[in-house]
C-alpha cells in the first residue's frame, strides 16, 4: 500500500565498495518495522483498497534516535537497495497498463499520506529569521532545508536563525562524516513524519526535512535547485576556491542578502509545478503576436549579446538566443527557473535598470553572464525583460537595446496585448469533468535546442484556496514521484481519490497529469484525454513557444 | 510646504515617471551611491527620487540598479543618472567595472553600525583604484534619525572626512534630513565644474553645504 519504495538509508555507488554487514543491521530493520505498525494499521483504515496487487512494497521507516543506530541503519543499505529492484522493476509499466485493461481500479489514500497541508503560515515568503528554532512551530513546518559547509557551518536555514541552528546542523555534518569515513554517503533518513535527504555537492551540504511524503529524488531534485541558485550567485568555481583556501569560511558573508532569493525560491518550488516538472510555463498569446514580439528582441542586438527573455506574470512570452551560444548548450530550464525566481523574489528590480553577474549553472557552473533586468510596464511591474550579455561593460549597449525594445513594443502598442494576455480556463477545453491538467509535450521541433515546456490551465475551484492548490500539487508530485520511480518507474497510473481522480501518463511523446471529479468513470476519463491530446494539439502554436527565434550577435563567441 | 510635498509624493512622482522617457535636461552626471550593505543607500535613492521611505523589510539591492532623476540648479536642468550599487562583496567586482563612470560618488555608513563607518576608509582606498582622479565624493552618515542606537557620533564622520577631504553630512533617509541636500550639493558641484570659466571663482561645495545645513535645520528639508 506504500508505494514510495525507497529503502529506510540509502547510500551512493559506494554502497558496492561497503561489505560490512552485520546481523546486527537485520535486528535493527525489525525494530524499524515494529515501530511502522501502528500508524500504518491507523492508515489503512482510511483506505479503500480495490486492488492490493498493485504495489508491496513495505516501506521500513526509521525514527532516527541516535546516531549509534544510524550506523546500523546505514550499513544495510546495500542490501535493501537491492530488494526493491530485484522485487518490482520489469513489470512495473506494463502491470499497471494490463491491470487498468481488467478494469480494476488502484485506490490509495494518497492524501492521507500526504500531510496536512497547511497547518503553518509557511506559505507567505515572509521572513522566519527571528523564529524560536525550540519551539513546536518550527518543528512542524512542511519543509525544512539546510545548507551548510563541510566545516559544518551554517549557510542557510529555511526558517530560523542560521547561528541558532548551528549545533542541529553541526550534528547533521556529523553524521554526514561519520558515515563518510566508512567510505560511504548518506542519502537519507526515514522517520515517522519526515524524510531527511542529504546531498553533497563540493564542499556544501544540503539537507532536506519534510513531511511532505515526496520522493526522495524529488526532494534532491530541490535540493539541487537551492545549490543551483547558490552557484548562480556565487559560480561553483569561486565556491570551490573559497573552501580550498579557507576550510571554515562563512558562506554567509558572501551570499549576505541573498536569503529572500533561496526563501523565494523554496516558495516557488513548493507553489510552481514547472519545478516537479523540470519545464517552462509559456504565457499562451497568438502565434502571430508571440513572432512580432520575437522580431523585436531579435532586432534589438548588441555584441556579446545571447539571450533575450521577455517575461509577462511570471511566464515566459519569448526568448531570444544567439546562434552560436546555443548551438554549444542550451539553455535549461531550471536555469530560467532560477532567473524567474531571482526576479520574482526582489522587489528591488521594480524600479530601475539592474545590471548584475549572474551565473546560469547548467549551462556553465563556472561562468558568469550579466544580465539586464528591466520592468517595461512601471508601476504595474508585470512584464520584465531580460538581456543576459557576456561582457561586463555592456551596460550601456544593452540598456540602449532596451530602448529600442521598448519603443518597437510602444509603436505596437504591445504591452496592451500583453496586458491582456492571460492563462486559460480549463472550460476551454471543453471537457466536462476535467478541473485541471499539466501536458509536457516531448515530440517538439527542433527538440534539441528547446526549452522543455508545459501548458497547464489556471486552478481553478474547487482548487482556488492556498490548501486546495497545495493539496493537488501534493498530489500531482505523489503521482510523478511514482511514475518517475527509478527502480520501478511507471508509465500510467489511474487513481481514484475521494476527492478527485487523477491520470497520469507517460509516452515518448509526453507527460501528462490531469485531474478529474471523483465520479468520473474510467472510461470517460479515457475519453476526456483523447479530447485533451487533440484540443493540446490544436492549440499549440499558441501555448508554446514553437520555433524559438535566434540572432547572431557574437562572431567570436567561441571565447566566452 | 515640504512636508506636503512628502504627502503628495506618490501621485506626483507617478506623473514624474511617465515623463521621464523623454524628460528634457542641459547637462547629465553620473553619480554614484556606495557603503557597506544595508546602510540605506536604496532607502536614500528612493527619499530623493520619490520622496517616500522604504520602511519595512530589508531588501538587498541586486548588482547595480540605474535610475534617473532631472534636478533644477540655476534655472538649468541637470539630469543625475544615479547608480545605486550593492554592498555585498559578491557585486564588488561588477560595481568596479562602473566606478570609473561615475562623476560623483556617495559614500554612507550607518550611524548605528560601527563596522559600517570602520569600512569608510577600505570604501575610500577603493575608490582612489578605481574611480577617476577629480570624482567627487561626499561621505554621508545615514540613518540620524536613531538617536537610541547611535554609536558613531557626528564628530567622527566629520573628522574622518576632514582627513580626506570630503564634505561630510548626516542623513535620514527616514525623517528625509540633508537628504535632497546632499544630491543637490553634488549636482550644482557638478555643473559648477561643467560650466567653469576659467576666471571664475571655484564652486566651494563645503561653504555651500553648510550654509544650506543651517538654513534647512528647521524644516529637514531643502528646496
Amino acid at each position: 500500500m506504500e508505494t514510495t519504495d525507497s529503502p529506510v538509508v540509502t547510500s551512493l555507488h559506494q554502497s558496492d565498495k561497503n561489505e560490512m554487514q552485520s546481523e546486527n543491521n537485520i535486528d535493527s530493520i525489525t525494530e524499524v518495522e515494529d515501530h511502522m505498525t501502528l500508524p500504518r494499521i491507523e492508515r489503512s483504515k482510511e483506505t479503500k483498497l480495490l486492488d492490493t496487487l498493485t504495489e508491496n512494497n513495505s516501506n521500513p521507516r526509521y525514527l532516527p534516535v541516535d546516531i549509534q543506530k544510524e550506523e546500523a541503519v546505514v550499513f544495510d543499505v546495500s542490501e535493501t537497495v537491492k530488494a526493491p529492484e530485484d522485487g518490482g522493476h520489469e513489470d512495473s509499466g506494463e502491470f499497471v497498463v494490463a491491470m487498468l485493461a481488467r478494469g480494476k481500479l488502484e485506490e490509495q489514500d494518497v492524501c492521507k499520506r500526504i500531510s496536512p497541508p497547511i497547518l503553518e503560515t509557511s506559505l507567505e515568503a515572509s521572513t522566519h529569521w527571528d523564529e524560536d528554532v525550540t519551539a513546536e512551530t518550527w518543528r512542524q513546518h512542511r519543509k525544512h532545508v539546510f545548507v551548510l559547509s563541510e566545516a559544518g557551518k551554517p549557510i542557510y536555514s529555511r526558517y530560523g536563525s542560521e547561528e541558532a541552528l548551528s549545533s542541529t546542523m553541526g550534528v547533521m555534518m556529523a553524521l554526514v562524516s561519520f558515515i563518510q569515513s566508512g567510505d560511504n554517503v548518506i542519502r537519507s533518513v526515514y522517520s515517522d513524519e519526515h524524510t531527511v535527504v542529504f546531498m553533497q555537492q563540493g564542499p556544501l551540504v544540503l539537507v532536506s526535512v519534510s513531511s511532505t511524503r515526496q520522493s526522495e529524488q524529488q526532494l534532491r531534485n530541490e535540493l539541487l535547485y537551492v545549490y543551483n541558485q547558490i552557484v548562480s550567485m556565487l559560480t561553483q568555481a569561486s565556491i570551490t576556491r573559497i573552501f580550498e583556501h579557507k576550510k571554515n569560511y562563512d558562506l554567509r558573508r558572501l551570499l549576505a542578502g541573498s536569503e529572500k532569493i533561496l526563501d523565494g525560491l523554496l516558495n516557488l518550488v513548493d507553489f510552481d509545478p514547472s519545478f516537479l516538472l523540470s519545464a517552462v510555463h509559456c504565457l499562451p498569446i497568438a502565434s502571430s503576436f508571440r513572432d512580432s514580439l520575437s522580431q523585436i528582441l531579435q532586432k534589438a542586438i548588441t555584441p556579446n549579446l545571447v539571450f533575450s527573455i521577455l517575461i509577462a506574470k511570471n511566464q515566459l512570452l519569448t526568448i531570444a538566443q544567439e546562434k552560436m551560444v546555443i548551438e554549444d548548450a542550451k539553455l535549461d530550464p531550471s536555469d530560467l527557473h532560477l532567473l524567474l525566481n531571482l526576479i520574482g523574489a526582489s522587489s528591488a528590480f521594480q524600479a530601475g535598470e539592474i545590471w548584475t553577474p549572474i551565473c546560469l549553472p547548467s549551462f556553465n557552473p563556472d561562468c558568469y553572464f550579466y544580465a539586464y533586468i528591466s520592468y517595461l510596464d512601471p508601476p504595474e511591474c508585470t512584464v520584465c525583460l531580460l538581456l543576459l550579455s557576456t561582457d561586463n561593460e555592456a551596460f550601456y549597449a544593452v540598456a540602449e537595446c532596451k530602448r529600442k525594445i521598448e519603443e518597437a513594443m510602444q509603436a505596437q502598442n504591445a504591452l496592451t496585448s500583453i496586458a491582456k494576455a492571460q492563462s486559460y480556463s480549463v472550460s476551454q477545453v471543453g471537457v466536462s469533468d476535467l478541473r485541471h491538467f499539466m501536458y509536457k509535450p516531448f515530440d517538439v521541433p527542433d527538440n534539441h535546442h528547446q526549452l522543455t515546456q508545459f501548458t497547464s490551465p489556471e486552478m481553478e475551484a474547487p482548487y482556488d484556496s492556498e490548501e486546495e492548490k497545495m493539496r493537488l500539487l501534493d498530489l500531482y508530485r505523489d503521482m510523478h514521484g511514482r511514475i518517475h520511480n527509478t527502480s520501478r518507474p511507471l508509465k500510467l497510473i489511474y487513481h481514484v481519490g475521494l476527492r478527485e481522480t487523477l491520470l497520469a501518463w507517460v509516452t515518448t511523446k509526453f507527460e501528462l497529469y490531469t485531474c478529474f471529479s471523483p465520479l468520473v468513470t474510467k472510461s470517460c476519463a479515457i475519453n476526456a484525454i483523447t479530447k485533451l491530446l487533440r484540443w493540446v494539439k490544436k492549440e499549440e502554436d499558441r501555448l508554446f513557444i514553437r520555433y524559438p527565434p535566434k540572432y547572431s550577435t557574437t562572431p567570436n563567441a567561441s571565447k566566452s | 510646504m515640504s512636508d506636503n510635498e512628502v504627502k503628495n509624493g506618490t501621485s506626483r512622482n507617478m506623473l514624474e515617471r511617465c515623463a521621464s522617457v523623454n524628460e528634457y535636461f542641459d547637462i547629465s552626471f553620473k553619480v554614484m551611491l556606495l557603503g557597506d550593505s544595508a546602510v540605506g543607500k536604496t532607502c536614500v535613492l528612493v527619499r530623493f527620487k520619490d520622496g517616500a521611505f522604504l520602511g519595512g523589510n530589508f531588501i538587498a539591492t541586486v548588482g547595480i540598479d540605474f535610475r534617473n532623476k532631472v534636478v533644477t540648479v540655476d534655472n538649468m536642468k541637470v539630469k543625475l543618472q544615479i547608480w545605486d550599487t550593492a554592498g555585498q562583496e559578491r557585486f564588488r567586482s561588477v560595481t568596479h567595472a562602473y566606478y570609473r563612470d561615475a562623476q560623483a560618488l556617495l559614500l554612507l555608513y550607518d550611524i548605528t553600525r560601527k563596522s559600517s563607518f570602520d569600512n569608510i576608509r577600505a570604501w575610500l582606498t577603493e575608490i582612489h583604484e578605481y574611480a577617476q582622479k577629480d570624482v567627487v565624493i561626499m561621505l554621508l552618515g545615514n540613518k540620524s534619525d536613531m538617536a537610541a542606537e547611535r554609536v558613531i557620533k557626528p564628530e567622527d564622520g566629520q573628522k574622518l572626512a576632514k582627513e580626506y577631504g570630503v564634505p561630510f553630512m548626516e542623513t535620514s533617509a527616514k525623517t528625509g534630513v540633508n537628504v535632497e541636500l546632499a544630491f543637490l550639493a553634488i549636482a550644482r558641484e557638478l555643473k559648477h565644474r561643467a560650466a567653469q570659466q576659467p576666471h571664475e571663482p571655484k564652486f566651494q561645495i563645503h561653504d555651500y553645504i553648510e550654509s544650506q545645513k543651517q538654513k534647512s535645520n528647521c524644516c529637514g528639508a531643502l528646496m
